[in-house]
C-alpha cells in the first residue's frame, strides 16, 4: 500500500468520527475541540492531495485563528453550559437526520456518476501543475489570474474588521428605535 | 497518488451532511455556527480534490479564497452573535422568535 | 273620420297622461276632462260608423295603419286599427256607457283624496280597451288585453289601505293571469301555424293551413284567456271579491267592458272556433254550466254588489252560451244590451251606497222608496230589463238566445237555457225587492243622490228600455245582427219543435213568475226568509259561499304552495346559506392553519430551506 493510501484510510474515520462527536457533544467547548481534530485531519487530506500550501493555511488561519476566536467567544459568554437534551420542535430530529442521510446519499450516488469510484488524479499533477513547489505554482495562478479577486478579499477582511469593531462596541448609537427610546429612558434616568 | 479522488469526494459528502445535521439538531448558536464551518470545510476539501482531479490549480485557489472568506464571516458572526447576547442574555437560537408570524 | 280612428283611443290616452301629472291641480275639472274626452272619443266613434255605413256592405271592413310596431326576421306587426262592424259595435258600447259613468263618478268620487289619480286610471283603462277592440291584429289586442288587467288591478286596489281591497286586485290579477299565459300560448300557435298575426291574413289563411288539431289547440288557449277575462268557470273566483273597488269600477270594468272582453275574443276569432270540432261545444258547456253556477249564487249573496257581480258572470255565461251555438249575432244583442242594463244596476247600487254611508248587506236595507224614489225606479228599470220582462231590452237579447237553442235542436240546452233565464228574473229581482221594498231594517236617513249621478242613470235606463227595440226586434237578430253580418256571418235558424210564438210565451211566463215568486217571498213579507239560514244552515251555507269553490282553490293552491315555500326555505338555509357558511368555516380553519408554519423557530426555517435544497439537488441529478 502507498502511503496516500494509508495516511488516507487512517484519516477518513477520525475525520468523519471527530465530526459526528462534535455534534453529539452537550458541552460547546467539547464541540469545538472536536472541530479541531477534525480541521487537522482535513489539513493533512490536503497534504495528500498535493495542496502544500492550504495544508499550512488550514493549520494557521482553521485551527489556530478561527477556532481560537470561537473558543474565546464561548469562554467569554459563558455559554459552555450543557444544551438540554429536549427537543421542542416535533419531528425536528427526525427529519433532519433523513435529511442528512439523504443529502449523503444523493451526492454519493452524484460522485459515482460524474466522477467514478476509480478515477485517480491527474498523472503528471506534481510536475505540471505544482511545478517548482505548491506555494511558487498557486502564488503562479493567484496574482495572475486571480489578482483582482485576491485585492476584493483584502478590502473585504478590512470590511469585516470595521464592522465587527462597530458592532462589538459598548457604547453605540441606537440602531433601532427600540434602541433610541430605551437610551433616552436611561440618560432621563441617569439625570 | 493511488487513492481514487472519489475516497476524498465521499469523505466531503459525509463531512457535508453531518455538517448539515448540526446546524438542524443543535441549539447553542456557537454550536450551529461551528457545524457551518464544518460544512465549509467539507466543500473546501472537495474543491481541492477536484483540482487534484483536473490537474490545474484553480480548485485551490477557490479553496483559498473561501477560507479567507469564511475566516471574515465567522468574524462579523461572532460579533452578532456576542450583541445578541448581550441584549438576551441567551445563546439558545430557540429563544429568538422575534420572526414568528 | 274613418281615417282617424287612431284618435279614438289617444283621446283617453291624453287623458290619463293629463290627469296623472296634473290631477291634484285640477281638482274636480279632472274628472270633467277625463269624462269630455272619453265623450270627445265617442263622438268620433259614430262619425267613424257613418262612414262606414256609407261603405257597400261586403266592404265594411277598414284598416287603418298608424306605425309599424316590430319587425324582426320573419315576424313583423304593425299598430293597425280595424274598423269594422264587430269592432265599431264596441267601441261604441264602451266609449258611451264609459262617457257616462265618467259623469256619474264625478259626483260619486267627489270628495276622495285620490281624485286626479282616479280619472287617469279609468281613462287610461278605457285607452286599453279601445286598443283592445280596435286592434287589428292579436299582438295588439293581447296589448290591450293585459292593459286593461292592469288598470282593473289598479282600479280594485284603488283604495289600497283596506287589505281586502289589495288582496283583491292581486287575486284578480293573477288569476286572469294564468288566462292571459294559455292565450298567449294560443298567439303564438297562431304565428307558428299561419305566419302571421294580423286578422285579415289569419282569417283568410286558416281554412286552408290550419289543421283540426292545431284549430282546436289554439281555440281552446284563447279560450282560457276568454274564460279568465269574462270570470267564467273556473277562472270565476276574482270577480266578486273584485267589488271592493269603487262602484263606478264596478259598473265600467265587471260589467259592462273588460268582462265582456273574453266574448268579443271568441266572436271575433270564430272562424278559428268554427274549424275546431270541439271548441264551440267546450264553449257551450262552458258558458252554459257558467249561467247556471252563477245564478244559484247570487241567490245566495247578501252583499249587494256581489249579488250583482255574480249576476253579471251568469249574463255572461249566456253569452258564451250563444257563441257557442253560433249565434253571434246573439251574444253580441245581449253583450250591447247588458252593458246598459247592468251600468245602470251597478251605479244606482252605488247611489244606495252612496245615501246609507256604504252600508253594503242587503239585510240591513229594505223599503227604500220612499226616501230614494228615482233610484227604485232606475234599478227597477234596470232588473226588470234583465229579467227579460217585454218590451225591456233584455226580453229581446235573452229570448233570442233562449229560442234559438230550441229551434236548432239542442233539447236538453234549452231546458237549461230556460231554466237559467228563470233564475235570472229570480236572482235580480230579488236585490230590487230586498233593497227598496220591503220592511225597512235600517235606522239611518237615506239621501238621494245629487243631480250629477243622476243625469246619467236616466240615460241608461233609458237605453235600457228601447234598446232592444231599436236593435234586436226580429226573432233574426233585427237591426244589429244586419249590421255585424258583413263580418260574423248569419246564425242557421232552424225549424224546432215549438214554434217562435209558443218560445216566446214560455220565456215571458218564465220571466214574469219568477218576478212574482221574487215580490213574494222577499217583499211581500210573508216568508220568513230570514230565518232561512238558521233553518237551512247547510243549503244556505253552499248559496252564499257560491259552493265553496273559493276556499277549494284555496286549498289546492295554498297548500302545495306554502309545501314548496317551505321547502324552498330549507334549500336556502340549509343548502345555499350552508355552502357559503362552509366556505367561511374553510377559510377560517385554513387561516389557523397558516401561521403554524412560522413559529419563530430559526431551525425549523433552516429545516425548510435545507429540505428544499436537498429537493433541488435531487431532481437536477435526476434530470442529468
Amino acid at each position: 500500500m502507498a502511503v496516500d493510501q494509508i495516511l488516507f484510510w487512517v484519516f477518513a474515520p477520525i475525520s468523519v468520527g471527530s465530526a459526528i462527536a462534535m455534534i453529539l457533544q452537550r458541552n460547546a467547548v467539547h464541540a469545538a475541540l472536536f472541530l479541531v481534530v477534525n480541521f487537522f485531519t482535513i489539513a493533512v487530506f490536503y497534504l495528500v492531495l498535493g495542496a502544500s500550501f492550504l495544508f499550512a493555511v488550514q493549520i494557521i488561519v482553521y485551527a489556530g485563528a478561527i477556532m481560537v476566536l470561537f473558543l474565546f467567544v464561548i469562554m467569554l459568554l459563558g455559554v459552555d453550559q450543557d444544551e438540554s437534551l429536549l427537543e421542542r420542535l416535533r419531528g425536528q430530529r427526525v427529519i433532519a437526520v433523513t435529511l442528512g442521510v439523504g443529502i449523503a446519499l444523493e451526492l454519493i450516488v452524484a460522485i459515482r456518476a460524474g466522477v467514478g469510484f476509480a478515477t485517480k488524479g491527474a498523472e503528471n499533477f506534481d510536475t505540471v501543475a505544482n511545478k517548482g513547489g505548491n506555494a511558487v505554482a498557486l502564488s503562479r495562478v493567484l496574482f495572475r489570474q486571480y489578482f483582482f479577486p485576491f485585492e476584493v478579499t483584502s478590502v473585504l477582511l478590512i470590511v469585516a474588521s470595521i464592522a465587527v469593531v462597530v458592532l462589538a462596541s459598548k457604547k453605540r448609537r441606537a440602531i433601532t428605535r427600540a434602541d433610541a427610546t430605551a437610551a433616552a429612558a436611561a440618560e432621563r434616568e441617569a439625570a | 497518488m493511488t487513492t481514487p479522488i472519489s475516497s476524498f469526494l465521499v469523505v466531503s459528502a459525509l463531512l457535508f451532511s453531518i455538517g448539515t445535521i448540526g446546524v438542524l439538531v443543535r441549539r447553542n448558536a456557537l454550536v450551529i455556527f461551528m457545524s457551518v464551518e464544518l460544512q465549509l470545510n467539507a466543500v473546501n476539501l472537495a474543491l481541492v480534490a477536484f483540482s487534484r482531479l483536473h490537474g490545474n490549480l484553480n480548485g485551490q485557489v477557490l479553496a483559498f479564497f473561501s477560507m479567507v472568506v469564511a475566516a471574515a464571516e465567522v468574524v462579523v458572526g461572532l460579533a452578532i452573535i456576542v450583541t445578541v447576547y448581550r441584549r438576551r442574555q441567551s445563546a439558545s437560537v430557540d429563544d429568538f422568535t422575534v420572526l414568528r408570524g | 273620420m274613418l281615417d282617424a280612428i287612431w284618435l279614438i283611443p289617444l283621446l283617453p290616452l291624453a287623458g290619463a297622461a293629463v290627469n296623472l301629472f296634473l290631477g291634484r291641480r285640477l281638482g274636480r275639472a279632472a274628472g270633467w276632462l277625463a269624462a269630455g274626452l272619453v265623450a270627445a272619443a265617442f263622438v268620433v266613434a259614430v262619425g267613424a260608423l257613418f262612414d262606414l255605413l256609407s261603405l257597400p256592405a261586403d266592404q265594411r271592413a277598414h284598416v287603418v295603419n298608424a306605425f309599424d310596431w316590430i319587425s324582426v326576421g320573419s315576424f313583423s306587426v304593425n299598430v293597425a286599427f280595424l274598423a269594422d262592424p264587430l269592432s265599431m259595435t264596441m267601441t261604441l258600447v264602451v266609449t258611451g256607457v264609459g262617457a257616462l259613468i265618467h259623469v256619474y263618478a264625478i259626483g260619486y268620487m267627489d270628495r276622495d283624496p285620490r281624485f286626479g289619480t282616479f280619472f287617469s286610471y279609468m281613462n287610461l283603462f278605457v285607452f286599453f280597451m279601445l286598443m283592445l277592440v280596435l286592434a287589428d291584429n292579436y299582438l295588439l289586442l293581447y296589448l290591450g288585453w293585459e292593459g286593461v288587467g292592469l288598470c282593473s288591478y289598479l282600479l280594485i286596489g284603488f283604495w289600497y289601505e283596506r287589505p281586502s281591497a289589495s288582496s283583491a286586485a292581486k287575486k284578480a290579477f293573477v288569476t286572469t293571469r294564468i288566462g292571459d299565459a294559455a292565450m298567449l300560448l294560443g298567439i303564438v300557435l297562431i304565428w307558428v301555424n299561419l305566419g302571421s298575426l294580423d286578422f285579415g291574413a289569419v282569417f283568410g289563411r286558416a281554412a286552408g293551413e290550419l289543421t283540426q288539431g292545431a284549430a282546436t289547440a289554439v281555440s281552446l288557449l284563447l279560450l282560457a284567456g276568454a274564460v279568465g277575462k269574462s270570470a267564467q268557470l273556473p277562472l270565476h273566483v276574482w270577480l266578486p271579491d273584485a267589488m271592493e273597488g269603487p262602484t263606478p269600477v264596478s259598473a265600467l270594468i265587471h260589467a259592462a267592458t273588460m268582462v265582456t272582453a273574453g266574448v268579443y275574443l271568441v266572436v271575433r276569432s270564430h272562424v278559428l272556433f268554427e274549424l275546431s270540432g270541439t271548441a264551440l261545444t267546450v264553449v257551450l258547456v262552458i258558458g252554459l254550466v257558467s249561467a247556471l253556477y252563477a245564478a244559484l249564487a247570487s241567490i245566495g249573496q247578501f252583499d249587494l254588489k256581489r249579488a250583482l257581480a255574480y249576476s253579471t258572470m251568469s249574463q255572461i255565461g249566456f253569452m258564451f252560451f250563444a257563441a257557442g251555438m253560433r249565434l253571434y249575432t246573439g251574444a253580441m244583442l245581449l253583450l250591447v244590451c247588458h252593458a246598459f242594463y247592468k251600468a245602470l244596476l251597478f251605479l244606482t247600487a252605488g247611489n244606495v251606497l252612496h245615501g246609507l254611508h256604504d252600508e253594503q248587506d242587503m239585510r240591513r236595507m229594505g223599503g227604500l222608496r220612499a226616501e230614494m224614489p228615482l233610484s227604485t225606479a232606475w234599478f227597477a228599470i234596470g232588473s226588470l230589463s234583465l229579467a227579460g220582462i217585454p218590451p225591456l231590452a233584455g226580453f229581446f237579447a235573452k229570448d233570442q238566445i233562449v229560442s234559438f237553442a230550441a229551434t236548432s235542436d239542442r233539447g236538453l240546452a234549452w231546458v237549461l237555457a230556460s231554466f237559467g233565464a228563470f233564475l235570472s228574473a229570480l236572482y235580480i229581482a230579488r236585490p230590487l225587492f230586498l233593497t227598496f221594498f220591503g220592511r225597512r231594517r235600517n235606522e239611518e236617513h237615506a239621501h238621494e243622490a245629487p243631480a250629477l249621478m243622476q243625469a246619467p242613470l236616466a240615460v241608461l235606463a233609458f237605453l235600457a228600455v228601447f234598446a232592444g227595440l231599436v236593435l234586436g226586434l226580429t226573432a233574426e237578430g233585427g237591426r244589429l245582427a244586419g249590421f255585424l253580418e258583413p263580418a260574423l256571418g248569419r246564425a242557421e235558424f232552424g225549424e224546432g219543435a215549438l214554434s217562435d210564438g209558443v218560445l216566446m210565451m214560455v220565456s215571458i211566463v218564465l220571466a214574469v213568475g219568477a218576478v212574482a215568486i221574487a215580490f213574494w217571498v222577499w217583499a211581500s213579507g210573508r216568508v220568513d226568509w230570514e230565518a232561512f239560514p238558521q233553518r237551512q244552515p247547510e243549503l244556505a251555507g253552499w248559496l252564499s259561499n257560491a259552493f265553496y269553490l273559493n276556499q277549494l282553490y284555496a286549498w289546492l293552491v295554498q297548500h302545495p304552495g306554502k309545501g314548496f315555500g317551505r321547502a324552498l326555505t330549507v334549500v336556502d338555509d340549509r343548502v345555499i346559506d350552508g355552502a357559503v357558511n362552509e366556505v367561511a368555516e374553510d377559510v377560517g380553519d385554513a387561516s389557523h392553519l397558516a401561521p403554524r408554519i412560522q413559529r419563530g423557530y430559526v431551525r425549523s426555517y433552516a429545516l425548510g430551506f435545507l429540505l428544499g435544497a436537498a429537493l433541488l439537488l435531487l431532481f437536477l441529478g435526476l434530470r442529468a
